[in-house]
């Protein structure tokens, strides 16, 4: 049987068509496959602030939603992010403890940890405590901070929030449970780690000044 | 001592049903003392003696009476204040004036739950250790305990009027 040679060039180019196609499918299942979805360690470690080296780590269950959450991170961890984190003296690892009596605490907590795998926990962080009162009663949460987070910049951390909603929510409630299993039954709560020992502190948030001395105390030893 | 030696020589004993309330009492109660200062140096499974005072003064700075200084100060000396009251009630020494003490401290402690819960404060108590949340059946307890400290003092302040009467 003879071809012509318009189709025997018609069949090389469907065949070439086939394999570039196929190709390109293969390069996508590759890609998709080198950039694996972040574990629920991945969004422990991008939740947290300082150096893992520091001598003194500290964990803070907290409700983005809880107003003495609130007021603990403006009157206390501002000063200790400022005075002990960033010199190197303290680890700070925030543990999402959302409330089931607010009801946006949850949306609140999937938007920091998504913004954490962008790396940008720490300016959506201080966002969402800065203008709490804003969104706390509605939950549009985009309207309230917008004015300190670009647009752009909110698209793509919901684009990661859609993205990866069941690794969100899987590190999320890893946090919760690991709270409920140290007891923790209010928010603000947190454990001091240091030489070895962990240590919790009284529950409803902490004086700067009250922590700074024990901090400064840890410190010497 | 010998006054009370006299006493029971030359007048009826107090009844012996009010004596042993009494002792119950105030072994009760100072028990309840020595126990909240146990707490608050041993807790999280260990003694905390040299730092005990930072984790009692962010409990006392959560009820937001006292300036720095005074949490700083409460918070150094209550434990301890608290067990020399409860080994002096066990041992009944000077019990009018332990008794009357004890009932005011735990005055003073009443105050301050009543002004944090009419406040809306979500705290500790921190009355025996860090995990105790404030609430009405805690003020209730140290009402209770308050009654018991009010009528170990009086009790106390009538058997000694009761000997002093015998023996003059």
């Amino acid at each position: 049987m003879k071809w012509p040679l318009l189709d025997r060039i018609g069949l090389l180019l469907v065949v070439a068509a086939l394999a570039v196609s196929w190709d390109s499918q293969a390069t996508a299942q590759t890609k998709a496959a080198s950039t694996p979805a972040p574990s629920p360690s991945n969004f422990t470690d991008r939740k947290s602030l300082g150096s893992k080296n520091a001598p003194i780590t500290i964990e803070v269950f907290s409700d983005f939603q809880c107003p003495a959450c609130r007021n603990f991170y403006e009157t206390t961890l501002k000063q200790l992010i400022d005075n002990y984190v960033n010199t190197g003296k303290v680890y700070l690892v925030h543990r999402d403890f959302p409330l089931d009596m607010h009801p946006y605490s949850h949306q609140a907590a999937r938007f920091a940890n998504a913004a954490a795998e962008l790396g940008q926990f720490e300016s959506v962080e201080r966002a969402l405590f800065d203008k709490q009162d804003t969104w706390a009663p509605n939950g549009k949460i985009d309207d309230a901070i917008s004015s300190t987070i670009p647009p752009a910049q909110l698209k793509k951390i919901h684009d990661v929030e859609t993205q990866h909603l069941n690794e969100i929510n899987a590190a999320i409630e890893r946090d919760r449970t690991m709270g409920i299993q140290r007891n923790v039954n209010q928010t603000p709560t947190v454990y001091v780690t240091a030489h070895g020992k962990t240590e919790g502190l009284p529950g409803g948030g902490v004086d700067y000044q009250l922590l700074k001395k024990y901090l400064d105390f840890l410190l010497r030893q | 001592m010998a006054s009370s030696t006299v006493v029971s020589q030359t007048s009826p004993r107090p009844g012996a049903l009010p004596r042993t309330l009494l002792v119950l009492g105030r072994v009760a109660l100072g028990s309840v003392f020595l126990y909240a200062a146990y707490a608050k140096l041993h807790f999280d499974g260990a003694w905390h003696l040299s730092d005990y005072h930072f984790f009692f003064a962010m409990m006392i700075d959560s009820y937001h009476i006292l300036p720095l200084w005074g949490v700083q100060g409460m918070a150094q000396v209550l434990p301890w204040f608290e067990l020399a009251l409860g080994a002096l009630l066990i041992s009944g020494l000077a019990l009018r004036w332990v008794g009357a003490a004890t009932s005011g401290l735990l005055l003073v402690f009443i105050g301050a739950m009543v002004r944090a819960k009419m406040l809306g404060l979500e705290i500790n108590c921190g009355c025996f250790g860090n995990n105790e949340k404030l609430g009405a059946l805690t003020i209730l307890r140290d009402s209770s305990l308050l009654v018991l400290a009010l009528a170990v003092a009086i009790g106390a302040f009538i058997l000694e009027k009761h000997k002093a009467t015998a023996s003059s």
